[in-house]
């Protein structure tokens, strides 16, 4: 398989979550496609379902409707939602997930070596001692880890130190896919900068596919190919990044982008206002989920639900009005 | 400039805090000054002390914190007094905390009891400050609520903190810390937990209302983005002290000191996809136990000078249009010449 | 120097490192002031009671009428010429009253028996297994033999004229290990029925947790008393014990299942478990490395709290007459002696296995609050 094929083919994910009677939509009707290589960046506010969906592919969580088209290493298309468990144990690695604290999602019982080993041995349970802890030693320090503290417990390490051990972690199974949830945001800014640099070289090396789930514009556009913005559960636009960031074509990017405070006092760009707030997931407006708060709203989006199209080519996006707008995005240099 | 216009001066605060290793020097002696409607940001990474500095304000550090050093508030009453040398439970400081200084928080879910409602909480600093009428104060208090953009303020002011957004509960929060028309405001990282569409909502609120009430603002945070959008002045604190400070303007155009350049070169700026990879600072904040002598940046900057930087410890020295470095690499003076 | 200095803090930092959970639990614990005292007095309490037959001076066989309900027997330090003697104490003699023609027990001062430290007394079998005879302390007549005529009661004698020193030492052979023995038995049940409630949740989990709540709803001395009537009645000391034991287990496991249950939805939740699950870890796995060792330390902070209730528990049964009776000694038997107003007005010694009921409970929950702040040692 060579670089830029189709790895994943996310199509029609639904996720929803009842309890007490009330059914919350999480994520409805989600799609779009992934090649290999390829960073994809998901941007949205807090509650948006991004976090849901990233679940959903690596079957953290199992949706309630829809289905994601893997192409294995062996060139193999499967339903990665609906294997069983066989092929599911030999699939499982290449589809991993890096998390947003780095406090939390390492074990503090175990020793750092106790944790990048775990799943080696969970999935190659005949592998010599020395070969194992070879293994932990190269990828230790791939992702920049000094390979004498391997011994030590989590407590001993700093965020970003965490956080590479989580990296590593994922990475130790040879993974061809990794969902990074918010991976970098719990970090301090000059130590996000690392983290990001490693993400990247990585990247390189290993020929990784990134999903990079995060609410930070600014590091989405930085490490992403293309973009794609989610409100209220839905995917309302998804583009390349360039694209989609000098000119998005759904007024919720534009609304989104026009927010972004911007590390350059000189530079006050204006920016275009939400009304209101988001509505309850649980009771979503009736049309485009985005009427009540946009400001080019008309009858028909009160009414009918927008579909989902590809309105220029790669550029999907969600909005009756997507042809006619003329949204204003970032200004890029050259 | 005219010393009267001058609301707080911090002069060579230091903190200490006792744990069980030993004493950490979390804030080594910082210097500024607040002049009035000036908003200042205080700019820096988690555990450089900047929460402690303003906290060491308003005196609601923990017991185990030590502050030394003078903070000179001008307040109304009592004129310019040292912060520091009240009683931290007594009369003269209550009347300035709350009062004439008051303090918005990172999380505004935690800043308000669940058990009562928002108008209720509102109208506490009302009474406790402004006048004892019951039915006054609620006037004040929802006048305050629609001037934060409380839409329905009458129907909000009887609603329970779970009622509210997170926008709307930081707006509650600013609210709550407006009504005593305060002359500084303290900012700790208020839009942090927000999200950008809201986080820039609550940023242009506090610009407006700052003009409205002609009020200073020390803005507490670690995002460049938003102190861009905010500061007059910008303070960028490295492990307890200040290691730049300049025009909000002039630190962007011209940063000067390596670590705010690693700071400002780490973050992407959109449209601008020239780099191949981030500019980042090697290394992490080392903890402020047992520091060595010198520049407390010295592991981690690209333009150490050994012998001078690993020896001496750089101090604020201008170098023209308000622009004041602590870097010998920068300023060109050589540790020993400097004393 | 210097250099020297420096060096042992970096070998401190690694140490700190490289220290498990358990590990930094125990350096928490160490600061613990009070919960440092309680736990020094809690083993000096077990020691005392596994070691009951040479600490005692008396074994409990070993009462003598002459004794009966007598004050803790005065030790003089002085002889009659207030010189400094080495201390000594005195025979009891029954004599009569000539005013009321009643017959007393006083001091006979006509003979002096010494106190001396590892005497020869009754032969007993220390740990079980070692044949000894030798006491920690007894007394000796003025030849230096051994006397068995006399006796020394530094706490008195209860209405059998046996020694309450000795008898709360062996007592608490009883009392002290019922309450862990009760605890391991809470534990097993705990664990398996809070993890069983915790992990497949649904109706197995309703279930249970009705279950648990029927169980703590009933008071607990009706409860006692249902259970022990179901006893039979003239079994032996050791059997008895183990009903007791099962009694209290049979209470103390639903507070522990709870716990079990939601600690164990807490941590499924936790980021690190769900990174185990993508790496493909099967699930039996996570429950034995990642969840089973996040709750233990909550179970034994929960257990250390719950022991002085079990204690506290055999204490009341045994003196409501529902537990242990007298042949068989624990501190809830010997307690029962001060039932009535009289004996405590007259015999305020009795009191004193009351005190030992006290001190333990108390260090009980000292040492639990140590190990509650000390639990999570990663805050």
């Amino acid at each position: 398989m060579s670089k830029g094929d189709q790895i994943l083919d996310v199509r029609n994910i639904h996720m929803r979550f009842s309890s007490k009677g009330i059914t919350v939509k999480a994520v409805t009707d989600v799609s779009f496609p992934v090649h290999e290589g390829e960073t994809i960046g998901i941007v949205g506010e807090s509650g948006c379902g991004k976090t849901t969906l990233g679940r959903c592919i690596v079957r953290a969580y199992e949706p309630s409707e829809g289905s994601v088209m893997y192409t294995t290493s062996e060139g193999e298309l499967i339903d990665f939602l609906k294997i069983d468990k066989q092929t599911m144990k030999k699939v499982r690695k290449e589809i991993q997930m890096i998390f947003q604290d780095p406090y939390s999602s390492l074990d503090p019982r175990m020793t750092v070596f106790d944790i990048i080993k775990e799943p080696i041995v969970a999935n190659y349970p005949k592998m010599p001692k020395a070969e194992i802890e070879q293994k932990v030693m190269d990828i230790a320090a791939k992702v920049g880890l000094n390979t004498s503290y391997l011994k030590r417990y989590p407590h001993a390490f700093s965020g970003g130190q965490r956080q590479r051990i989580g990296i590593a972690r994922a990475l130790v199974l040879n993974p061809r896919i990794i969902v990074c949830d918010e991976a970098v945001s719990a970090l301090d800014v000059s130590i996000q900068a690392q983290v990001i640099n490693l993400l990247h070289d990585l990247q390189k090396e290993f020929g990784l596919t990134y999903l990079f789930i995060s609410h930070d514009l600014s590091v989405v556009e930085y490490i992403s190919d293309k973009v794609g913005v989610m409100y209220l559960g839905k995917m309302v636009e998804f583009a390349p990044t360039k694209n989609l960031f000098e000119h998005p074509m759904h007024p919720y990017t534009e609304s989104l982008l026009s927010a972004v405070p911007i590390a350059d006092p000189t530079v006050q760009n204006e920016r275009i206002p939400l009304e209101g707030e988001i509505p309850n997931p649980a009771n979503p407006p009736s049309g485009c989920f985005f009427h009540t708060r946009c400001r080019y709203c008309t009858e028909k989006c009160k009414n009918a639900v927008p579909e989902y199209v590809e309105m220029e080519p790669e550029h999907y996006v969600a909005c009756h009005r997507a042809q006619e707008l003329k949204l204003r995005g970032f200004k890029y240099d050259e | 400039m005219n010393q009267n216009d001058t609301i707080i001066e911090v002069k060579d605060l230091k903190i200490n805090i006792k744990i069980d290793e030993g004493t950490l020097t979390a804030v080594r002696g910082v210097n500024f000054e607040i002049k009035k409607g000036e908003t200042l940001g205080l700019v820096g990474e988690s555990g450089c002390g900047k929460s402690l500095t303003s906290k060491a304000i308003l005196g609601i550090n923990d017991k185990k914190c030590k502050a030394e050093g003078e903070i000179i508030f001008d307040a109304d009453d009592l004129g310019k007094v040292n912060l520091l040398a009240l009683n931290p439970r007594g009369k003269e400081i209550r009347s300035v905390r709350g009062k004439q200084i008051s303090m918005i928080f990172q999380e505004p879910m935690v800043a308000f009891s669940p058990m009562y409602t928002i108008g209720n909480q509102i109208n506490e600093a009302t009474l406790l400050h402004i006048t004892k009428d019951k039915k006054k104060a609620k006037e004040i208090s929802l006048e305050v609520m629609r001037k934060v953009g409380i839409a329905n303020a009458e129907k909000r002011y009887d609603q329970y903190p779970h009622e509210f957004s997170g926008g709307m509960l930081q707006r509650a929060l600013i609210a709550m810390a407006l009504v005593c028309n305060p002359k500084l405001l303290i900012a700790d990282e208020p839009t942090t937990a927000l999200d950008v569409t809201i986080q820039a909502q609550i940023l242009e609120l506090m610009k407006e209302l700052q003009k409205d009430f002609g009020m200073s603002i020390l803005f507490i945070t670690h995002d460049l983005g938003t102190v861009a959008k905010m500061c007059d002045r910008v303070a960028v604190m490295y492990l307890g002290k200040i290691v730049e400070s300049a025009p909000a303007v002039e630190i962007y155009k011209n940063p000067q000191h390596p670590y705010t350049q690693g700071l400002i070169g780490s973050v992407h700026k959109i449209g601008t996809k020239t780099q191949e990879r981030l500019f980042s600072i090697e290394g992490t904040v080392p903890l402020a136990l047992n520091l060595p002598a010198g520049c407390g940046f010295y592991d981690r900057c690209h333009k150490r000078i050994e012998g001078v930087c690993n020896v001496y410890a750089p101090e604020l020295v201008e170098v023209g249009g308000e622009h004041k470095i602590a870097c010998f690499a920068c300023t060109g003076c050589k540790g020993g010449e400097c004393k | 120097m210097k250099m020297a200095l420096f060096k042992k803090k970096i070998a401190k930092d690694e140490s700190y490192y490289l220290a498990s959970q358990w590990q930094l639990m125990w350096r928490k614990l160490k600061k613990h002031k009070l919960a440092r005292f309680s736990l020094t007095l809690l083993i000096v309490l077990y020691i005392g009671a596994l070691f009951a037959d040479f600490f005692a001076p008396y074994g409990l066989e070993e009462f003598s009428s002459l004794y009966k309900n007598t004050a803790p027997t005065k030790v003089y330090w002085k002889d009659e010429n207030g010189e400094w003697s080495r201390p000594y104490v005195h025979k009891l003699k029954k004599v009569n009253d000539k005013k009321t023609w009643t017959v007393i027990v006083t001091e006979d001062p006509s003979e002096k028996y010494y106190l001396d430290f590892f005497v020869e007394g009754i032969e007993y079998k220390l740990l079980g297994f070692i044949p000894c005879d030798t006491h920690l302390y007894g007394l000796v007549n003025e030849q230096g033999e051994v006397d068995r005529t006399a006796r020394i009661n530094i706490f008195g004698a209860d209405s059998t004229g046996a020694c309450i020193f000795s008898r709360i030492l062996f007592g608490g052979r009883v009392s002290l290990t019922i309450p862990f023995v009760s605890a391991a038995i809470s534990f097993v049940l705990g664990i398996l029925l809070g993890g069983i409630s915790g992990y497949f949740g649904g109706v197995v989990d309703n279930v249970i947790q009705r279950i648990i709540e029927v169980l703590s709803a009933i008071p607990s001395i009706p409860l006692w008393m249902a259970l022990s009537a179901a006893i039979p009645a003239g079994i032996s000391v050791s059997a008895m014990y183990l009903y007791i034991t099962i009694i209290l287990s049979f209470i103390g496991w639903t507070g522990l299942a709870r716990v079990v249950r939601g600690k164990f939805i807490a941590l499924r939740k936790e980021d690190f478990v769900m990174a185990a699950k993508l790496a493909g870890v099967s699930d039996f796995k996570i429950i034995v490395k990642h969840l089973v060792p996040g709750f233990l330390s909550y179970l034994i902070v929960n257990l250390t709290l719950g022991i002085p209730g079990s204690i506290l528990g055999e204490t009341s049964m045994s003196y409501l007459g529902l537990g242990m009776k007298a042949p068989a000694t624990s501190w809830g038997v010997l307690l029962k002696e001060t039932e009535d107003l009289v004996s405590v007005a007259q015999c305020p010694w009795k009191m004193i296995p009351l005190a030992f009921v006290v001190i333990t409970v108390l260090a009980f929950n000292f040492l639990g609050d140590g190990l509650r702040d000390a639990a999570d040692p990663y805050k």
